[in-house]
Parts: C-alpha cells; structure tokens; sequence
C-alpha cells in the first residue's frame, strides 16, 4: 500500500492528466530519433519527475521502471571520499549532485564519465545512448555547471542528459542553450481538482466537487500537496464532506501562530519566544528559506497596505542575506526584528491619527 | 623557607632575579614536600615549569598568592621548622573524606550512588546479572572520594584498572615480543595490547575473586571493578569498548563502575564513549555529578583549615573567610584544586604580603561604601588599563570567565559622561547617534575572549535582546548581526573580514542600544543571566535530521525541500503500515510540532563562570580557537595560579575585588554589582 | 597532436556547438546532424552582413597576407563560421587538419595547455603549397574559440607565442567581450567586431533553412524566432530545429517557438505592469505567483521586464529606480535568492515608483 501519489503516478505519456499537448509533442522528440539534452523545468509538484519518467519509459521500455537504489563513493582528485545515492535502471542513472555539496562537481563528471563509457547492457533496445537524470541543477554550484557543460559535449556519442531543475534563472547561460528547454507549468485547479476525483475514483471512494476545489485551492496548484492532502482528508474523515477540514501540515500552523505572535506584540520579549519558535521550526527540518517564505506571505496577510511593499522589499533583502550568509538564524531574526519595528511604527502612527 | 620570604622581598624590585632562588628554595628547602604537592596538583609539573621558566609572569604570581593567602595579621616567622611531617603528603590525600559527612557532594548525589550500589551487591551469586555504573561529572567534583567513601562503609573491595605501562604485568609478553619483532613496533600493537589487556583485566576481575586471606570475613565477596582512566584505544574507536562490556555484561558477576570526568574541552567524551544507546542496551546507570557547590567546599575547606591549624600549631597561616570564599571562586567547584589552592597558600607568608593587605582591604571597603571612592576608582578607569587588569585576573582556569565578562562589558556597555561643551556635537537630525564615549574596546575585549569573531557573535546573538527595551533598537541590532554574518560568509576572504566582522556586530550592538547611549542615562538593566548559543545545536540538529530524511525516504525519490516540507509532515497525518521502524520513529519525531503551546523561552544552558567558549563546534562553522591562556601571555593553567591571579586583578580594582570576593555562582552577581557600583558612581557626578 | 584532432573530430558531430562540420558528418546517421552545423556557411562570401570581414578574408584568399585576428561581437553572429570557411577555403579539405588547431573554451586552456598544445602546433613549419598543386598561404591557424573566457595568465602567456611564432602561424582570437581580452593581445590582432544580424538577413536564411528540411510553418513563428534570437543566428536556427523535432509533421507556430525559447509572452508581462500601475498589492502578489507558478524563471520576466520599462511612459527618476532595482534583484537570484520574494520585491518598488508622480 504505497501513497497515492505514488501509486497513481501515470507511467507512459499518452497517460498523462495534463499539458497533453507538450506530452504529444515530446513523443514526436522521442519519435525522430534525434534526441536532445533536456532541461526540464517548473514549480514543484507540477509533475516534472514524473514526465520525465514517461519520457524514458517511451525511450526504453517499460525496463526503466525496474529502479534500484546505489550507494556510490566517489574519491575526487583531493583523495576525500564522497558518498551519494543513485537512483537507477538498466538505461538511466538518477542522481542529486548538489547533495554532494562543494564536491558536487566531481561526482557529475565522475557519473557520467562512468555512465557515458559503461557499454549498454542490452543491445536490442534501438538506443545508442544512456540517460543520465540529473535533478537540481539549479542548486550546483557554478563551478559544476561549467563542467557540466563541458562533459555534455564530451559524452554526447553515449549519453544523454536530462537537467530537472525548479527554475532556469539559476542555471548557467551556456546549458541553457545546449539543451531544448521543457517547461512545465504548475496544473490549473480544474485539472488538480479532475485528477483528485480521478484517484478517489480508483480508491473506490467519492470526492464531492466542492472538497476537490478546497483542496486544489489550498494546495497552491501543487499536485503532489494536493494528492497528500487528500489522502490526509480520508485519514482524517469518511466519508468525505464537502466543507471537512483540511488538515495543514504541523509546521505550516505552527508557522501561522508564530506570525500571530510576531503581529500581536513587538517587543523583545517576544523576539525571544520567536526565535525559539524559529528554532522549533529548523529543528523539524523545515528550511530557512522556507520559513522566511512562509513568514512573509502570513505578514503580508496581516498587515495594512500601505507596509506591504516595505515588508515585502525587506523579505527580498533577507533572503538573500539568507542565502549568502553562513547562520540563518541572523537574518530570521533580523527581518523579524524588523518587520516588529515597522508594524509598530505604523500602528502607534494609525493609533495617533484616530486621535486626531 | 626564609630564604625564600627575602628573596620575595627583593622581587618587588628586581623580577627576574628572584624566581629561580625562591622555586629553588622550594625545592631544596622544603625538600620532596613542596615536590610532591606540586604532583598532586592536578595541572602536573609541566605547569610548575614553566612557572619558572617564565620569569616575567611568574614574578607578578608570588603577590597574588600573598593577597588571598595571607592572613589579617602577618604570622611570624615559619622558618625551618616548616618541614614537618604534617607536611609529607598533599592534602588532597590526607583530607581526603572517610565518611559521608565529610564528602562535599550533594547528599542525594551520594544517596543515589549509594543505592546503587547497595542494590547490585546484595543481589545472590546465583541471579547476579553484571551491571554497569557510569559516574560522570567535572574533574575534582568527588566522584572517586565519593566511591571510595561509599565502599568503604559497604565493606566492599574495589579492584581498579589501571592504564599499563611499560613493564607491568599485562604487558609482559607483549613488550617482549614488541623489543624483539621489528615489524610489530609501528602498527599500533600498543593500543591493541592495551585493550586486550582491559579486556583480560575485566575477566579476571570478573571471575576469580582474590584469594581469601587469613581474616577476611564473608564481605569480601562484594566488591567492585572501577575504571577510572582507560586505553586511548577506546577513544579512537569506542566500538572496541562497546564490544567489551557487551561481553562482559553477559558474564560478569560483579558490578563495574566507570569514572569519568568530562573535561570542559571535550565534555563529548563521556558521550562517545558511552553513547545513549549503549547506555540503554547496557542498562547503564549513569550519575552524573555537579562542581562541589560552593557552600559545601567553604565548610571542607574550612574544616581542613581548622584540623591543619590545630596540628602545626600556628605554622600554617590561617586564611579568613574571605580568603576561603576566593579560593572557592576560583576553583570554581573543582574541590581537588580547590584544596590544593589552599595548602599552597596556607604555606606561604611573608611581610610584604602584609603590607599590601590592609590596601587591599581598604579597597575592598571602600567599594563597599560606594560612591564615596569615586575619585580613586575614576582614576583607574582609564580604559586600557582596565582591560589589561582583567585579563590577568581570569588567568588559569578561568578562561572562560572572561568569556562571561567579555559578553557582559559589550552588552552593558558602560559609558564615560561627557558633559563638557567643547565636544562636538552631532548636528540635529543625527543627534540620535549621539553617544557618549564608550569605556570599553569591543575589539579588545573580543580579542581577549580567546575566541573567534564569529562564535563570539553567537554568544552576543544568543544573549543581546534581554538587554535592550526598544524593539526598534533589537531591529538595527540584529541588522548589524546580519551584516556581520554576511561579512564573514566568504571563506576565501573570511580571514580578513572576521574582525571587520566582529566590530560591526559589537559595535553595532552597542550603538544601537540607545537606552544606554548616555552614561547617565544608563539605568540598572538589573541582572540578566548569560546563556550559551542556541544555533550551533539546532543548526547541527537541523543537518542531522535533513540528512537522516534523506537517507531513510530515498525511495521517494524526491527532492530534499519538498521532502521535507511536504512529504514527511503529510506522512505524520496519514497512517501507512508498510514502514520501517526506523522511518516511522524519524516521521514522528521529525513530523509533528508542539502546536498549541508556547514554548515561551527555551530551556536554556546558562553560560557561568565555568563555561569555556567552546562548544562542540562543528564541521561548518569555523573552529573556535581553544580558549586559555596561550603561552605567549605566559599565563600558565596551573589551578592555584587562577586564585592568585585573580586577587592580583583584585588589587587593582575594586570591582574585581567585589567580584572575587563573592561565592561560587556569584560571578554574575559580581559582575552586575561592578556594573552597578559604577553607574552609581557616575550618577552622583 | 594526434589525440586532439581525434577529439577535435569526435566533437565536431556533436549539435548546437560550431564546430567544423567537414569531413565528419559522415559518421554519425544525416538526421542527427545538427542545423547549426549543417547550414554553417561553406565559405567566406556566404557570410551574412559582416561585410568588412568578409572583405579583408576575401583579399587573404587571394594570395596576401593574413593578419593576427580578433572577432568579437555578441553570440551567433557568424564569428566561428567566418573563420572556418575561410580556412576551409585557404586548405581544402585535406590540409585543413594538419594547418587548423581550434580550441574553445570546453577544452583545457590553463597556461599549460597553451605552452604545450599551442606551441607544439605553431613550431611545425608548413609548406606553400597544397597536395593538389594549388598555392597555400605558409602559415597554419590556430583558432582560440571564446577566448575571453581564458585566464589572464594564459592570456599573457599567449602574447610571447604569439610573436615568437608569428613566422609560421596566425591566430585567430574568438570572443564576446573585447573588454576582457588584455591589451597587449588586442594590440597585436586585427580587430573585428560582428554586428547583430539584421532580422531581414535572420528571416532568410531562416527561410531557407525551412525551404530545404520541407517544414510546414507560419510566417509568425518565423517572426518570433526572429525575435526571441535577439540577433543571434544560431539560437534561431536551434530552436527552429527543437521546434521541428517537437512538432513532428505539424506546422510551426508562433506559440511553440515562445515555448521553446523560454520566453514569457508580451502579454503576461504587459498585464503585470498594468497591475503594478493600477492595482491593489494583493492582487499584485497573485499575479506574480501566477507567473511563478506557470515555471516561467524569474531571470526570464526580469529582463522582460526591463525592456518594457525602458519603453513605458514614466519619467526618468522614476525609471532609474526602477531600474537599479532590477539590477539588485539580477544580482539577488543569480546568488540564489527566492524568485518569488525577488519578484515580489521588484514589483512593490514599480508600483511605489508608478503612484509616486501619477
């Protein structure tokens, strides 16, 4: 008994809920034999992984679904030994470089060096290459990405590559023009909400049109949320009701209380309980970024119009800091600080003005 | 011995000159006494050395030592009749407690040893299963009087393991192999020898009980196996011990108790080597034990004092209370040290020591009486001055207790009044910033925290909001953390910019705080305890647990960020069956938050007077420089240094002296009361 | 000397990269020929729009001397492909590989590898004339392919071989910033610089590319391919090609060459402006989502965005904050920051600026 979204993963493109279009018109790049690099790229949860798999299935056959997971160690120049997990088939080789750190770039060019040179183990399949799937791409770091470029040319005879990544802005120009560029758009919530109906269906279970709209609307177009949430509805209660509950995620309430907190009182005093909230929440593997995301759009729901673009300017600014700095915790607290500071300004201001 | 008061008296004026004769004296005349106390120390003799070694340093020592040691009235002379036997051994050893009354551990500390202890002996031969007691705590806290005390009483005898050397009797046939197998010498033959030897020893210890000797009764038959020191091996790969007790468990008989000190700079050790889930599969019991609480060691001491005055009949000077109250201070619960402290200065006397007291006293006194010193302390507040005087009060052991005051000068910041016109002032839209001149050197003091930029700026982030009032105020100061962060996070340039780095946070947190931005205006923020930095768990808790996500849901194939933020708290609300144990415990341990409740503030570790800065810092953040003297300020570690040095520092300020004279825990209070006394100070200027 | 022109060889049948096609198509099966490489001019006078090249290349062929020389000038405007066909047409086919070294940038190109490879290379001396009994200038070529993206120090090391050598060898320095080329190379080449081709020019060959693979197509795909390619020839023929392979036996349409391309359409970024302009901040942040979650990358909509604002009507103040915003939000996802919270930040500034004066 596996999750739903695991379960009903669609497995072939023709099968695929939607973008059926841009499914038809990958089968024609499978069809006409010329295959390309791939960079397929789109929001999480809008099924990337899973039309890739689709694309491979069509490229090999149904072999590529036999998948096995490695432990593979990789030594770099340096003698310093790095281990990273493989996802892997007969016909392609899975992996996330940017798992591996600094040292990201040995692990690509050692992979595909040895994916590119291993013979292919079936010679009946009409294909002369393998695929290597390399996901984040975005996350490598720059010195990866130019040595990604270089092995890409290196080992075209042999292998293919397939970059999944979530947005290109990260990416480097120069692959960027190596590869044909997929995008892959979040669904629209008619089509979350039909795929939703869709599973239940096959659950043996009824989905009123009303929950499948709620869920689709709450999960942000998110198919795999949604597909999750769904599955937590039915945990939660059935038969289902049109108005239930949807259950959020621990962190997500905990995550709302604390903006509460941040809005009910501006003081150090509850800076202090913030932070340890803040804590709370990282130790619960919930990323930095994350929560300054998360943070933001709960502010900027409870704040006037007129701080919004403030707030929203300093969020841009911390994240950053966020992203360049070495401790997150400095700049969570900074912007929370911050964002204290001028909702109190403007609310002693609004109170002045009510004065008047 | 009067020889060496002479020479001391020479030292005032000519530094050099005098230490070799004087540590020589104390070689030659009080002979192996002074040799053997020096041993008992536990610092060692390389300390001593490079006491004398290093003349400049070790010449400002004898003064201090006078200070605390001394008595009110200077005793008359100790001449030769010093070397009596009352003196051959350290008295650590001779006052080492033989009862339970006399332990300076907490009672209910000693209850639950006891207990234990009482449980696993009397068990019969027959259902005796081997269990297994861990006592942990800092050095000198009493657990190995505490054991030896306990069984004593029990009538149980102990058989102890001690590390081989050369020669001894497990080694017999390795050593000779090893002098005559070339080959052998460099493959770590020694550490396996060692453990094979613990090994052997265990068993041995296990199975045969000694012979019974003409007169031993029946009790014999109890007893214990202590470990207190064990084979390096075992640090280098526990798993060599794990595999040891495991068997040992299965078939011992008797109980094995284990003595460890977590040593500040690796408090780990006690982890490594007996980390949680042994300690569960083993049923390992473990106890772990406080510094001696300064009350208790005060009465020890004491008691020493008394037994000590009473023997030598007025050859011992007698410290006062306030001199016992120092010395408790400055071991801060380390009750060996403690001890040692005070022979050394018990032994020691001279006529100067008695010239400089009562200016001591009346320094002290005068900073009792506030305000009315003013005009001397104002004299030596001069802002170098004071920084230098610090430093060498916290020399020794007391590292860290600059630490805690290195974080208290930049988060109090205290500030001279500038009341003269001539000042510029700054023009009306920044007059905000105005500030009055600061009395401390950020730079300085993190400098003499002995630790890096970066870690200091924990400490400062983990302590900094309970100072401020003004919520505007903690904006700009966490703004400056953040810039200082961002300076710092290039590692090719981070050398440089650390101190950039830590200047602007310390600066930045003193400028900010406006509530303190005049001296006058520096109301009492009252005391605020110090506490450790939080980051550097959760930030090591945070990697544990991404990785470990990582690790256990592979199969999802999915990428690290909406693992964790969308499969693994969806997978806490929907029951699946098909999952390892070891995914289920990860999803519920990792899933669910305490919603519903605020958690209000952490429980936070305090940052005391004990504390080093050095947390077990890990792989990403840069290595905290180890903190303690280093060499080159010649501030030697040795125990008994720290109390002299600390009533050094005390002479030259009143607050230090405040400070000093204060009672274990009350370095916080010290230093809330130096922060008081001079705000009051400048109040009444 | 051998091994590289193997690699050289091996390399040349790879797509989407300007290598030389010669000799090597044979290997590989026609289809997977990439139209870059295909449709790459075959010599000089075929050579779109960069005249004065073409001139001075023309004079060389024709029996004077080949000066040291420096093509800059943005990506796909025929820089690689003037060189090769002229050396190809100096050589013939055969001599080529013995007289061309080309390197780029996927090569190793420390100060060893210029030392060694380039040295080796230049020290053969050559012979005036060709196996087929027609002249040959005495020289070799040696072509230094995005040379702006060498090393300093492998710059200056160039510089010695390049005039000791310059008996027997000519150089060929490809990049697309002269700016980051030093000064003492500059100063011993003859510079060129390569103009964006005119979309006129863009438009036929694209045409004539889609005349001879038989593509079905709409005179406005042709258009947005023009457009998206931003004067660069290669990229246009590359998703001209990506199209076809997408389509199948479809027509071409202006919509799958948008997709392609990445490019966000005109219209999404018109109507983010307008909401910027007129509306309120909530919906603001649902329209920015929106974008996001279409996968359109933020890099993308902002340089979108700075076109649009460039031709927007708002006074100068107003679009220098603009604009130096855009530039501190490029910096800020080029360092990883969140494309929503950057955009988010981008917009609250437009619309500050735009209710300010209006």
């Amino acid at each position: 008994m596996s999750l739903w979204v695991d379960k009903y993963r669609p497995t072939s493109l023709g099968k695929l809920d939607f973008h059926k279009e841009q499914a038809n018109q990958l089968k024609n790049l499978v069809q006409c034999g010329d295959f390309p690099h791939l960079l397929v790229y789109g929001p999480s949860g809008a099924g990337k992984k899973t039309r890739i798999m689709c694309l491979l299935r069509e490229l090999y056959g149904p072999g590529v679904e036999k998948l096995r997971i490695e432990h593979q160690t990789i030594t770099a120049p340096s003698k310093k030994k790095i281990e990273i997990n493989t996802i892997a088939s007969n016909y392609h080789l899975e992996v996330n470089a940017s798992d591996a750190g600094n040292s990201d770039r040995v692990v690509i060019q050692e992979l595909i060096k040895t994916v590119a040179q291993s013979q292919q183990i079936q010679s009946s399949t009409q294909r002369d290459f393998k695929v290597v799937l390399l996901t984040e791409v975005d996350r490598l770091t720059k010195d990866a990405q130019h040595a990604l470029r270089r092995t890409m040319e290196k080992y075209m005879a042999t292998c293919r590559l397939i970059l999944c990544c979530n947005s290109t802005s990260k990416v480097i120009a120069p692959i960027r023009s190596r590869c044909l560029a997929v995008r892959v758009p979040l669904p629209n919530t008619e089509e979350v909400c039909s795929v939703l109906t869709g599973v239940c269906r096959k659950e043996g279970l009824l989905l009123p049109a009303e929950l499948a709209k709620q869920i689709a609307e709450k999960s942000g177009r998110n198919l795999r949320k949604a597909l999750l949430m769904c599955e937590a509805c039915r945990v939660q209660q059935y038969p289902f009701s049109a108005d239930q509950d949807i259950p959020d995620t621990d962190w997500e309430v905990y995550l709302r209380e604390t903006a509460n907190a941040i809005v009910s009182q501006q003081s150090p005093q509850r800076l202090l309980e913030v932070r340890a909230r803040l804590y709370e929440l990282l130790t619960h593997c919930i990323p930095p970024e994350i929560i300054i995301k998360g943070l933001v759009s709960e502010l900027l729901s409870n704040c006037d119009g007129h701080l919004k673009p403030e707030v929203a300017q300093m969020a841009g600014y911390y994240e950053h800091r966020l992203h360049l700095g070495n401790k997150a915790i400095y700049h969570l607290e900074a912007f929370v600080a911050k964002f204290m500071a001028i909702y109190k300004k403007s609310m002693e201001e609004g109170l002045d003005g009510m004065m008047f | 011995m009067s020889k060496l008061s002479t020479g001391r008296k020479a030292s005032s004026s000519k530094l050099s000159s005098w230490v070799e004769p004087s540590f020589g004296d104390l070689f030659s005349g009080s002979g192996l006494n002074s040799f053997t106390l020096k041993k008992g120390v536990s610092s060692g003799e390389t300390k001593s050395k490079s006491q004398t070694l290093n003349p400049n340093v070790s010449g400002q020592r004898p003064s201090k030592r006078r200070a605390i040691s001394s008595a009110p009235e200077p005793q008359p002379s100790l001449g030769s009749e010093l070397r009596s036997e009352s003196h051959d051994e350290p008295w650590v050893d001779k006052h080492s407690p033989c009862s339970q009354a006399e332990l300076a551990v907490h009672r209910k500390k000693i209850e639950e040893v006891e207990n234990w202890l009482r449980i696993h002996l009397d068990v019969k031969a027959e259902n005796k299963s081997s269990t297994i007691l861990l006592l942990t705590g800092p050095s000198g806290c009493g657990k190995t009087a505490t054991i030896q005390v306990l069984t004593q009483e029990l009538g149980c005898r102990v058989q102890e393991w001690s590390n081989p050397t050369m020669g001894s009797e497990f080694r017999t046939e390795e050593s000779f192999r090893e002098t005559f197998d070339p080959d052998s010498r460099f493959n770590g033959f020694h550490g396996v020898s060692q453990t094979a030897a613990f090994q052997e020893f265990l068993l041995r210890a296990n199975k045969y009980s000694r012979l019974q000797m003409l007169g031993e009764g029946v009790a014999s038959d109890r007893r214990i196996i202590l470990a207190e020191d064990l084979p390096n091996q075992f640090y280098r790969q526990p798993a060599c011990l794990h595999d040891i007790l495991r068997r040992f468990v299965r078939t011992g008989r008797c109980p094995l108790v284990f003595i460890i000190s977590d040593s500040l700079s690796d408090s780990s050790s006690s982890r490594l080597l007996f980390p949680r889930d042994l300690q569960e599969e083993l049923a390992i019991c473990n106890i772990s034990f406080n510094p001696v609480a300064p009350t208790s060691m005060v009465k020890v001491l004491s008691r020493i004092v008394t037994q000590e005055a009473a023997r030598s009949g007025g050859r011992v000077s007698v410290p006062d209370k306030a001199a016992l109250d120092l010395l408790c201070t400055g071991s801060s619960g380390d009750i060996r040290s403690a001890i040692n402290s005070l022979q050394f200065s018990c032994l020691t006397d001279c006529s100067l020591e008695s010239k400089l007291w009562p200016v001591r006293k009346g320094k002290a006194a005068a900073s009792g009486s506030r305000g009315m010193s003013k005009a001397r302390s104002k004299s030596k507040t001069s802002k170098g001055h004071e920084i230098q005087d610090d430093s060498q009060a916290i020399g020794g052991k007391d590292a860290s207790l600059f630490l805690f005051r290195a974080l208290g000068k930049i988060l109090y910041c205290k500030r001279e009044s500038c009341t003269d016109s001539e000042w510029p002032r700054l023009p009306p839209h920044l007059a905000e910033h105005q500030r009055d001149t600061l009395l401390v050197d950020p730079e300085l003091v993190v400098e003499k925290s002995h630790m890096s930029g970066e870690l200091f700026n924990l400490y400062l982030q983990q302590n900094y909001v309970d100072f401020f009032s003004e919520i505007e105020d903690v904006a700009q100061a966490s703004a400056y953390l953040s810039d200082s962060d961002f300076l710092t996070s290039e590692w090719s340039s981070r050398s440089t910019m650390r101190e950039y780095g830590s200047s602007v946070a310390t600066r930045g947190l003193i400028h900010s705080n406006s509530a303190r931005a005049r001296a006058n205006s520096q109301t009492s923020v009252g005391f605020r305890p110090l506490h450790k930095p939080h980051w550097l768990q959760v930030s090591k808790k945070y990697r544990e647990n991404c990785q470990a996500a990582q690790c256990l849901f592979t199969s999802y194939c999915l990428t690290p960020v909406s693992l964790q933020t969308e499969m693994l708290p969806y997978l806490t609300k929907i029951t699946n069956p098909y999952r390892k144990m070891a995914q289920i415990a990860f999803i519920q341990e990792v899933g669910h938050l305490p919603l519903r409740k605020y958690p209000g503030r952490m429980k936070l570790e305090a940052l005391t007077d004990r504390d080093p800065g050095t947390l077990e810092v890990d792989s990403e953040e840069e290595g905290a420089e180890p903190i303690g003297p280093t060499p080159s300020q010649g501030e030697p570690v040795a125990p008994e240094d720290s109390t002299l040095s600390w009533s050094q520092g005390s002479e030259g300020d009143p607050a230090a002296a405040q400070l000093a004279s204060q009672p274990q825990p009350s370095t916080i209070q010290a230093l809330l009361d130096e922060d008081d006394l001079v705000i009051e100070e400048y109040d009444s200027n | 000397m051998q091994a590289f022109l193997k690699g050289a060889a091996t390399q040349s049948a790879k797509p989407q990269k300007d290598k030389p096609a010669a000799g090597t198509c044979g290997e590989k099966k026609p289809k997977s020929v990439p139209w870059v490489e295909k449709y790459r001019p075959k010599c000089v006078d075929e050579v779109a729009f960069q005249e004065e090249v073409v001139a001075v290349l023309k004079k060389s062929l024709e029996g004077a001397d080949l000066p040291n020389l420096l093509f800059y000038g943005p990506p796909g405007t025929g820089k690689t492909s003037t060189i090769l066909a002229a050396a190809r047409e100096l050589y013939g086919p055969e001599l080529y590989r013995q007289r061309v070294l080309e390197l780029n940038a996927s090569d190793e190109r420390g100060i060893q590898v210029i030392r060694e490879k380039v040295k080796t290379f230049a020290q053969l001396t050559v012979a005036g004339k060709r196996a087929d009994g027609k002249p040959c200038p005495p020289f070799k070529i040696i072509i230094l392919d995005e040379a702006d993206s060498m090393t300093n120090a492998a710059q200056a090391a160039l510089r010695r071989t390049m005039e000791k050598e310059s008996r027997t060898t000519r150089f060929c320095l490809i990049c697309n910033y002269v700016s980051r080329i030093i000064e003492p190379l500059t100063s011993r080449c003859s510079k060129f610089r390569f103009k964006p081709l005119d979309d006129k020019i863009q438009e036929e060959r694209l045409l004539e590319i889609c005349e001879k693979e038989n593509l079905k197509y709409s005179k406005e795909a042709i258009g947005a391919l023009v457009k998206v390619s931003e004067g660069d020839l290669r990229k246009a023929i590359t998703f001209l090609q990506s199209a076809a392979r997408l389509n199948g036996e479809k027509e071409i349409t202006e919509n799958i060459v948008i997709e392609i391309a990445g490019v966000v359409p005109s219209k999404m970024i018109n109507s983010l402006l307008q909401t910027c302009y007129n509306s309120t901040f909530d919906k603001l942040e649902i329209a920015i989502k929106t974008m996001i979650d279409e996968g359109y990358a933020a890099m993308q909509i902002i340089s979108q965005l700075h076109d649009a604002i460039i031709e927007e009507k708002l006074n100068d103040c107003q679009k220098s904050a603009i604009t130096e915003k855009i530039a501190e939000v490029d910096k800020c996802l080029a360092d990883g920051a969140d494309e929503y919270l950057q955009m988010m930040g981008l917009c609250s500034v437009i619309m500050q600026q735009a209710t300010r004066n209006n």
